[in-house]
């Protein structure tokens, strides 16, 4: 799921393959806006781990990794 | 003016006029800073009658600034801190204010600047109401909007006094609901012209705004907590707000019980959208609506049905108001029969008076219809129509519509090309379900970096930040080693297009 994540993030942002890391902190290095994140939620959406946009705080999906975990409940 | 005789009107009643997080303006306490502000501009400006500028987010206190600049003979320049001082900088040096309201320190320069405090010193004086001989006249700006502009600097959009009583008047069978109040969402930014439906329509039938500023839109968590307290009745928005919240499946009418209308504008709205909204508020009409700031915010509407969405048709924009005339036209300006596309013309009382000080562009943009005497204006938008609903089909020029804010793609294009190490720039829209969803700039370096691609991007976006607002910053930079060239020896955009 990380690596899925990764390689959305990486379709999304036109970031070269490795640059974002597990930990990048996506908002505070601008790597994402809300926008950005809406076109996530919909991609990881269309693989079946749909997340509450409602319920996800800026700090709970600030890294990959954390929104890894959420999407692992998810589906 | 309608809106100051409803807001001494609505003065004398308890209503709440606009709420913006625990705090909460009357309209009795809007109507008085706005006197207040009014008095001061006489006392302070006396005959000089150059707009005030107004640098903010959605502080309470500019609507009453707004108000008491109408209520003083003058206009008003409202400017969003999306955008960057160095923009805001670049109108100052167009308008040349003799007073300015910053509240976020944009550092402008004018003989008057008064800061939150002082501003607070202001509004807090006492005052009686100023007589109607100093309100804007009709024919009087009331507001000017500045817009991206081709050649790199913003152009300002004069709207009249006039123009708003002819929006009001064509937009009222579209917002006229069966409540005596209620709520009204209002959560677009003031230099967007769509927030002219929140300040002149709804508060003029004594309605509630409730605000969402910039911080709770970009929080989807604080956003629905926003959402769910506001309780409101009517919902204007861009198309890309309402595609953020179905992200949620809590997005129903649970959530905005009282939801009587959902008025979509600023950019294309796309079916699927449309049918979402319609599954989530079984009941609540979905209106798409359409209108150019150089003919005051909207000038069409239709309701969207089962049947619209079925069509091979794209979704339409909507029926003219019944003040407006729309024509399609000819690259040779004759009248196009239904069905086919040709440029949108707009003509009516509403259609603004001009540029700010743009003799050049006024001359391209604006007419005079000879048959009518209609003052006109060339949208610049491919449309056709059939059956009285007119449909977009796209630009004839390269401005596109990104999150409902108006972006000339040259804008950017010529921002970045002063960015050091760039030698040139191709900027193009990514388009989902027909509508854009992001800016990808191309480039060419003058020198190799030696950056990645992540980094160079967060050096560009941080060089184009301070001088272009920030919904006109590209997401993507590629740098490529060439640019494709067509036979004119211009960049190729459509080969370019293949490599989104």
């Amino acid at each position: 799921m990380l690596e899925n994540i990764i390689e959305i993030l990486n379709e999304i942002t036109g970031a070269d393959e490795g640059e974002i890391q597990p930990d990048t902190e996506l908002f505070a290095e601008g790597v994402l806006d809300s926008f950005g994140l809406v076109q996530l939620l919909v991609a990881l959406e269309e693989q079946g781990a749909a997340l509450d946009a409602a319920e996800l705080d800026r700090d709970a999906i600030s890294t990959p990794e954390k929104i890894a975990a959420l999407a692992e409940q998810a589906r | 003016m309608f809106i100051l005789e409803k807001l001494a009107q609505y003065a004398r009643t308890g209503r709440t006029a606009i709420v913006y997080g625990d705090d909460s303006l009357s309209f009795a306490a809007l109507e008085r800073r706005s006197n207040a502000f009014a008095r001061y501009l006489l006392d302070t400006l006396a005959d000089d009658r150059t707009p005030v500028m107004i640098y903010g987010h959605k502080e309470l206190s500019i609507p009453a600034c707004m108000f008491g600049c109408l209520k003083s003979g003058r206009g008003y320049v409202p400017v969003d801190t999306t955008f960057p001082p160095e923009r805001v900088r670049q109108i100052a040096a167009q308008v040349q204010p003799k007073l300015v309201i910053d509240l976020a320190g944009a550092g402008v320069g004018a003989p008057v600047v008064l800061d939150a405090d002082a501003l607070e010193a202001v509004l807090a004086a006492p005052a009686e109401p100023v007589a109607r001989e100093n309100w804007v006249l009709p024919a009087q700006t009331a507001y000017i909007l500045f817009t991206s502009g081709s050649t790199g600097t913003p152009k300002g959009v004069q709207i009249t006094a006039g123009n708003i009583a002819a929006f009001r008047e064509g937009v009222a069978p579209w917002f006229d609901l069966d409540v005596d109040g209620g709520r009204f969402l209002n959560e677009i930014s003031y230099s967007f012209d769509v927030s002219v439906c929140a300040l002149y329509d709804a508060l003029s039938r004594g309605m509630t705004l409730y605000t969402v500023d910039k911080t709770t839109l970009g929080d989807t968590k604080k956003l629905f907590a926003a959402l769910r307290a506001s309780d409101v009745d009517v919902w204007v928005s861009t198309p890309s707000l309402a595609e953020i919240c179905v992200q949620s499946e809590q997005f129903t009418n649970a959530l905005l019980p009282h939801v009587k209308r959902f008025v979509f504008c600023g950019e294309v709205l796309t079916k699927k959208l449309a049918a979402q909204m319609m599954e989530r508020f079984p009941g609540v009409p979905i209106l798409n609506a359409y209108g150019p700031t150089e003919a005051t915010v909207l000038v069409t509407a239709a309701e969207m049905t089962r049947d619209m969405l079925q069509s091979d048709r794209p979704t339409p924009i909507g029926y003219a108001f019944s003040n407006v005339t729309a024509r399609i036209v000819s690259e040779s300006g004759e009248a196009l029969p239904d069905g086919e596309a040709g440029e949108l013309l707009l003509l009516g009382e509403s259609v603004s008076p001009g540029y700010f000080g743009r003799p050049d562009l006024n001359a391209k943009s604006f007419f005079i219809d000879e048959k009518t005497g209609l003052r006109g204006y060339h949208t610049g938008d491919l449309c056709y129509r059939l059956d009285g609903l007119i449909y977009y089909c796209g630009r004839l020029d390269s401005q596109v519509k990104l999150n409902g804010f108006r972006v000339e793609l040259e804008d950017v294009e010529n921002n970045l090309a002063r960015v050091e190490n760039i030698a040139r720039a191709a900027v193009l829209p990514v388009m989902t379900d027909g509508k854009v969803t992001s800016l990808t700039a191309f480039i060419l370096l003058q020198s190799p970096d030696g950056l990645s691609a992540l980094k160079r991007g967060q050096k560009i976006r941080a060089a184009l930040s301070g001088v272009l607002p920030s919904y006109m910053v590209p997401r993507k930079f590629v740098a490529l080693d060439a640019f494709p060239l067509n036979t004119n020896g211009k960049v190729d955009k459509k080969s370019l297009a293949a490599l989104l």
